[in-house]
């Protein structure tokens, strides 16, 4: 028997749901709670509503749809029949891990806490988390009961409810913790006691962690997230400049394209990594504006392919005939240029998007990212730069994670390419 | 004949000098609507006022941005690009300090790829469909989805420091001077392996595929099975009419590979700290020096450019009919 | 043999090429590589290539290093550890007198100095240094500093009112009435007349390039590679020479932090500064290695704006600012960073928490502070106190329908700082305050700081020595620049100007106690830690002193062991 594509895609997602019961039966509970609190207290349940809630929210939705949806409908789409190959595979992972990242990563990206001991770990480390008494909260109304939920699900960057340690020794009516050959006495009354004993849970930092304490792996993914969005913003971007600036070109002819002509030309006769980092360096650096950037600077081959599309179109009697019948620029432009040009831009852009997520990283690199706020792998390498000769796992993960997504891009590219290519010439 | 050449060629200088122009006008507005002080760097903290007015004054950014690009286009007029803010000398006697190293290092980096790749593609396509084949075909893949700067910081970890081999950085040895000249040789050598290798191999990797693609195509070609069949050796086939037919179209691909290289291996440059025009343009830029700024991506357009230009005429006399074209 | 077949042995001879050029160049190196430790020379790694070699233009820190072993000042400074105070040795003067009221100085030159030209160094040149220094037109790192001075309108020193040449080798400088001069006036490296004086002083920036150095100090300049390496070579005719010690300096260019280490490690380079305290294990390992820290004179805050930078742009008025211009809330903030764990985190054991802008090394001792350790519910407790709460409990604090949350500027290309924010930011998130960190370059964030645009930023200063508070926390906008936060409080200004006037030892730490309990009470900015610039370099060099000034002083006096 063939393994097909959506096979993958299911075993994926069902291992993710597995791993993840309990915090999606909480999740949903959450989900719950907040509709009863939208219609009791519209107040509330607004100020409440943010960008990690909704992202939490809608992996869950997802992530129990999806499954349902391909196992009804995988016969009608036809790419979910294909035969599982390598790139499928890496794709549905990386898109996978990275759409259900609040799933998948055991904790916020930023989350850090005593340093003492968990700075700079190995992969596979192990530390102990001892746990605090909590101040007990009252639960009075719909708005207390949605907020314990809240912070049951949520997964922050901060806790005071545990601390960090690598043992325990229990000696008489106090508590001694050690973090890295530090004894730290506490009293009793502070620490969460199950069964007569201290609660204490031990934690895996499967790749390790930073200079900061935090999981590498967290990271990752959720630096896999900031990659693949910007690649995906820039192309946008590029696709946009290119075709309308192409489109006019091609159309207005006259001055208006040699005009253009001249601006695309000096677009490619600049050195572009210089035009980007000295526009970012100059102005700012956030994901917006690197998004801006990097896609101002991707669009010169798309305003040829189109251009020169559209040159050769507009003498062609179908062409005269539809904009005789008055079709608008936008229909002349989405019926008629781009069905026949859509192989080479589809081509083209799947090689952008590797290119995009390359630039991005090298900016990182270069010390001129989306900044520290949120992981990016670029910046992840930067930073894993400096600590090369004691902490190998900081470099390694990021950049075998980029290899491996250029590295797809780029068969995916191919792929494509010699797709359309046999469908031509059949 | 000749007389279309000069003519497409003259045209060509023409829309060339205006793009340039265009460039120029383009960061120059940038510039001077960015936030940011160059004249900031050179007051103490204790700063007072009237020298800032002062400096100001002696960089010419105290009037306002039309007449400032007045003086700018004038000057250019002039070949004068104006003095460098950090360096306090004539831009073009700063970027003639960097231009050396980096012409020489780029057309030695150009030549390896273009070489190796085209070793690379015959050796493959004479062994096609074999294992070895398929090593390369994967490698290179692998290769070129392989960041610069991912291969750069790996090889500085496993070949200087871990083993000790060659040099992290720099150009040379301070006491270069005091060795032979072979010694002198083997001093560039070693300190240049490593970034030659890092901004090489991605270069190699594209070539190799370009070639290979175009190698097994042509040898695919009707005229090819006609040229066997009427017993000419395998040899002469490849030297004469293969390897003619399959790089045409690769050189278009060379000239702007040159263009980017010429124009400055930022990131073998950072990593190294190897005096080039990448290096220098980062921090022109980061230390605002916008006379400095502008003088980089002059000298980086224009060899961009003229790289392409060459490509073209190297194009153009392997086949005469891109010349027509071009003239078109 | 045909011409086919040439051509093909040609071709095969240039593919062979490279990989012959390939093994050539790996076997090169191992003739090539020699040992570094040359005798009688020590190679100091620096990170980032100087711009000038004049002393007029040494803005940076390596340059100084430079400059100031080419070129002899009349006096030169050296630090007194003991008292924490500088004091001034013979150079080029063998001695000095002032007179009785200290409005004048006569320097006694040393008669045996010449420039690395032959020529005689003379009292001339004192005197253009001066000129040139202190002149409109030639905008050196010192304009504008010569306040004790008789002085034209462009700042430019007076000359014949200021100096008297008695013979070349007597000098008599006389001051402004009622000005409290010092040696830091007359603290500048001493340029050749005969060269720098042809030069037209409006184009002198661009002329003086072209000139090689004429120098008259303890090393002759030898060698500038651009990115590369300095070389200096001891002057033979210097009075300072001796032929046991060091006879050349390198500084060798090695941009990559990583690099500098290993190369360190290997014996490439004797010395280097800025060592990180999370390599130290890997030195502390090699027995060849000493690690020496700088003491104590820079240090990290935080910067709340006192004053509504809005209101100000708009009506240059000053109002509270609407989040930090309560002192309760700057001192609930303080309370929310964890100071400790970023020195023990970053600094180890070289560094220590900041109380306030006295550096250590000047021994006044400020024990008696409350030290506002680290505590998120005393945070909170103060933040609740000046009405800071949850009302609509989403996470973040709130008061009269304003958020607490804010942008937060750090500098680029500072891993501390950087270290440092990430803590601030998840300490203050768990208080309920959300900070939004953003990396700018230095030269944009310091005109915003200027214009007071900006709320809360991270920044550093170097202390001066001596002691300078007046610049820093005087609320005088004029003669306060520095004073960013636009931190006022009349108690402390007056002790500042007070400070500024009296000159005995005892009165001036005295003062400054109570300055800085003032401060640290108000707590206009956050201090975060003193920190210890580290240096590591390889034990062969002999007689190395470190002392708060700079790490490559005296050096001289340098030898190395063979």
């Amino acid at each position: 028997m063939k393994i097909k594509l959506w096979h993958f895609i299911i075993l994926i997602l069902g291992v993710i749901i597995l791993l993840n019961v309990g915090m999606l039966v909480n999740s949903i509970e959450m989900l719950w709670l907040f509709l009863v609190l939208l219609f009791s207290d519209f107040k509330h349940a607004n100020t409440q509503i943010n960008i990690s809630i909704i992202d939490y929210l809608i992996s869950t939705f997802l992530i129990i749809i999806i499954p349902v949806f391909i196992l009804i409908y995988n016969k009608q789409i036809k790419i979910l029949q294909d035969k599982l190959t390598f790139i499928f595979a890496i794709m549905t992972l990386l898109l996978a891990v990275t759409i259900f990242a609040p799933l998948t990563a055991s904790s916020n990206p930023n989350f850090q806490k005593d340093l003492r001991v968990t700075k700079l770990l190995t992969p596979f480390s192990t530390v102990q988390k001892l746990f605090l008494k909590k101040n007990e909260i009252k639960q009075e109304n719909n708005l207390d009961y949605f907020i314990l939920k809240k912070d049951e699900v949520i997964k922050k960057s901060f806790s005071q409810d545990f601390i960090f340690v690598n043992s325990v020794k229990t000696s008489g009516s106090d508590v001694i913790y050690i973090q890295k050959n530090k004894e730290i006495k506490i009293e009793k009354d502070k620490i969460l006691f199950v069964e007569g004993k201290p609660l204490i849970e031990s934690k895996t930092f499967i790749l390790g962690t930073d200079q900061y304490g935090r999981d590498i792996l967290s990271r990752l993914i959720y630096g896999t997230r900031l990659s693949l969005f910007i690649g995906l913003g820039a192309v946008i971007v590029s696709f946009f400049i290119g075709i309308i600036l192409g489109f006019i070109a091609g159309y207005a002819g006259g001055f208006f394209d040699s005009l253009l002509n001249r601006f695309t030309e000096m677009f490619l006769a600049f050195p572009i990594l210089f035009l980007i980092i000295f526009i970012i360096a100059m102005f700012d650096s956030s994901v917006f504006s690197i998004i801006l950037v990097l896609g101002a600077s991707g669009w010169m081959s798309l305003f040829k392919i189109v251009r020169a599309e559209v040159i050769k179109l507009k003498t062609k009697d179908f062409f005269i005939t539809a904009k005789l019948i008055g079709l608008s620029n936008y229909k002349l432009l989405t019926k008629e240029v781009l069905p026949n040009i859509i192989s080479p831009v589809v081509v083209n852009l799947v090689f952008l998007y590797g290119n995009v997520i390359l630039a991005e990283a090298a900016l990182s690199f270069l010390g001129l990212g989306a900044g520290n706020n949120y992981p990016s792998w670029g910046g992840m390498i930067q930073a894993g730069q400096s600590y090369i000769t004691i902490a190998w796992w900081m470099i390694v993960f990021p950049g075998l994670m980029l290899f491996i997504t250029l590295l797809t891009a780029n068969e995916l590219g191919r792929k494509i390419e010699h797709h359309f290519n046999s469908r031509i010439i059949i | 004949m000749n007389k279309e050449i000069i003519l497409s060629l003259t045209k060509r200088l023409v829309t060339s000098i205006v793009v340039l122009l265009l460039m120029l006008s383009f960061l120059f507005v940038l510039l001077r609507y960015s936030p940011g002080d160059p004249t900031q760097k050179f007051i103490s903290p204790k700063l007072s006022p009237k020298l800032a007015l002062k400096v100001k004054e002696s960089f010419g950014l105290d009037k306002p941005v039309l007449k400032q690009y007045q003086n700018f286009l004038v000057n250019l007029s002039t070949g004068d690009l104006g003095i460098s803010y950090t360096y306090r000398e004539p831009v073009i006697s700063v970027i003639g300090k960097y231009l050396p190293f980096t012409a020489i290092f780029s057309l030695l980096s150009f030549i390896i790829q273009i070489s190796l790749g085209l070793f690379l593609a015959l050796y493959s396509i004479k062994r096609k469909g074999s294992w070895i084949d398929n090593f390369i075909k994967k490698f290179s893949l692998s290769v070129y989805a392989l960041p610069s700067f991912v291969i750069g910081v790996l090889l500085v970890y496993l070949f200087s420091w871990k083993l000790n081999l060659f040099p992290s950085s720099g150009l040379k040895s301070f006491d270069h001077q005091s060795f032979s000249f072979f010694g002198q040789l083997g001093d560039y050598a070693s300190h240049l392996i490593l970034p030659l290798i890092t901004l090489s191999l991605g270069g190699i990797a594209v070539f190799y595929k370009y070639l290979r693609d175009n190698l097994d195509e042509t040898f695919n070609a009707h005229f090819v099975m006609n040229l066997r069949s009427y017993g000419v050796t395998e040899k002469e086939i490849i030297k004469k009419h293969v390897i003619p037919n399959s790089i045409g179209p690769m050189i278009s691909v060379a000239g702007v590979e040159l263009g980017i290289l010429l124009s400055g291996a930022l990131i073998t440059e950072v990593i190294f700290g190897l005096p080039g025009m990448g290096r220098l343009a980062i921090n022109a830029i980061l230390g605002r020096d916008y006379p400095l700024i502008i003088g980089c991506t002059f000298v980086a357009g224009v060899l961009i450019i003229l790289s392409n230009l060459i490509a073209d005429i190297v194009r153009a006399k392997l086949d005469k009919r891109i010349l027509k074209e071009m003239i078109n | 043999m045909n011409i086919y077949n040439f051509k093909d042995y040609y071709m095969k001879k240039n593919l062979l090429i490279i990989p012959v050029l390939l093994v050539l160049i790996i076997i090169f190196p191992s003739c090539s590589k020699k040992s570094s430790h040359v005798s009688n020379q020590v190679i100091i790694g620096i990170d980032s290539d100087i711009e000038s070699l004049n002393p007029l233009f040494s803005f940076s820190g390596y340059e100084n290093n430079i400059s100031e072993l080419l070129y002899l000042k009349l006096v030169q400074s050296d630090w007194d550890d003991e008292n924490g105070t500088l004091i001034y040795e013979p150079m080029l003067a063998k001695s000095w007198q002032w007179n009785s009221d200290s409005s004048a100085i006569t320097f006694y030159l040393r008669d045996d100095v010449n420039w690395s030209d032959g020529k005689k160094v003379t009292a001339e040149d004192v005197v253009f240094s001066f000129d040139v220094y202190s002149h409109e037109n030639i905008q050196s790192k010192l304009y504008d500093t010569f306040d004790n001075f008789f002085l034209h309108r462009s700042k430019h020193i007076i000359l014949d009112e200021t100096f008297e040449i008695k013979d070349p080798y007597t000098l008599t400088i006389k001051f402004k009435k009622n000005s409290i001069p010092s040696f830091i006036d007359v603290d500048l490296p001493i340029i050749p007349k005969h060269i720098y004086g042809k030069l037209d002083r409006k184009k002198f920036t661009t002329l003086e390039k072209e000139i090689t150095p004429v120098t008259n100090g303890p090393f002759n300049f030898t060698k500038w590679d651009k990115n590369q390496a300095i070389i200096l070579t001891a002057n033979k005719n210097s009075f300072l020479y001796n032929p046991g010690n060091i006879q050349k300096i390198i500084f060798k260019i090695v941009p990559d932090y990583n690099s500098r280490l290993t190369q360190l490690k290997k014996g490439e380079i004797d010395l280097m500064e800025d060592v990180r305290t999370d390599d130290l294990p890997s030195l502390k390992s090699l027995d060849f290695i000493q690690i020496s820290p700088l003491p104590e004179r820079e240090y990290d805050y935080i910067g709340w704006n006192n004053i509504d930078p809005k209101v100000f742009k708009k009506k240059k008025k000053f109002v509270p600012n609407k989040l930090f211009g309560d002192p309760l809330v700057r001192k609930a903030l303080t309370f929310a960073v964890n100071r400790q764990e970023i020195v023990d985190e970053y600094l180890g054991d070289y560094g220590q928490v900041a109380f306030g802008p006295v550096a250590p090394i000047f021994k006044t001792s400020f024990s008696d502070l409350n030290s506002l350790v680290f505590s998120l519910d005393s945070a909170k407790f103060y933040l609740a106190k000046a009405g800071w709460n949850d009302t609509d409990r989403d996470g973040i604090l709130d008061k009269n329908g304003i958020k607490f949350s804010f942008p937060f500027y750090i500098t680029a290309g500072n891993p501390r700082r950087e270290f440092a924010s990430t803590l601030l930011k998840n300490n203050l998130k768990s208080i309920g305050i959300n900070i939004n960190v953003k990396k700018m370059d230095l030269q944009i964030l310091i005109p915003k700081l200027f214009a007071k645009e900006i709320d809360a930023w991270m920044l550093g200063w170097v202390v001066g020595i001596p002691l300078d508070l007046y610049t820093f926390w005087h609320s005088s906008s004029e003669a306060s620049q520095l004073n960013f936060t636009s931190y006022k409080n009349d108690m402390v200004d007056k002790y500042l100007e007070k400070y500024k006037k009296v000159k005995s030892k005892k009165l001036k730490s005295k003062l400054a106690k109570k300055i800085q309990a003032l401060i640290h009470k108000d707590q206009p900015v956050t201090f975060l830690y003193w920190i210890q610039n580290l240096i590591a370099y390889n034990k062969r060099i002999q007689n190395v002193k470190i002392t708060p000034l700079e790490p490559i002083h005296y050096s001289w006096n340098w030898s190395v062991n063979k």
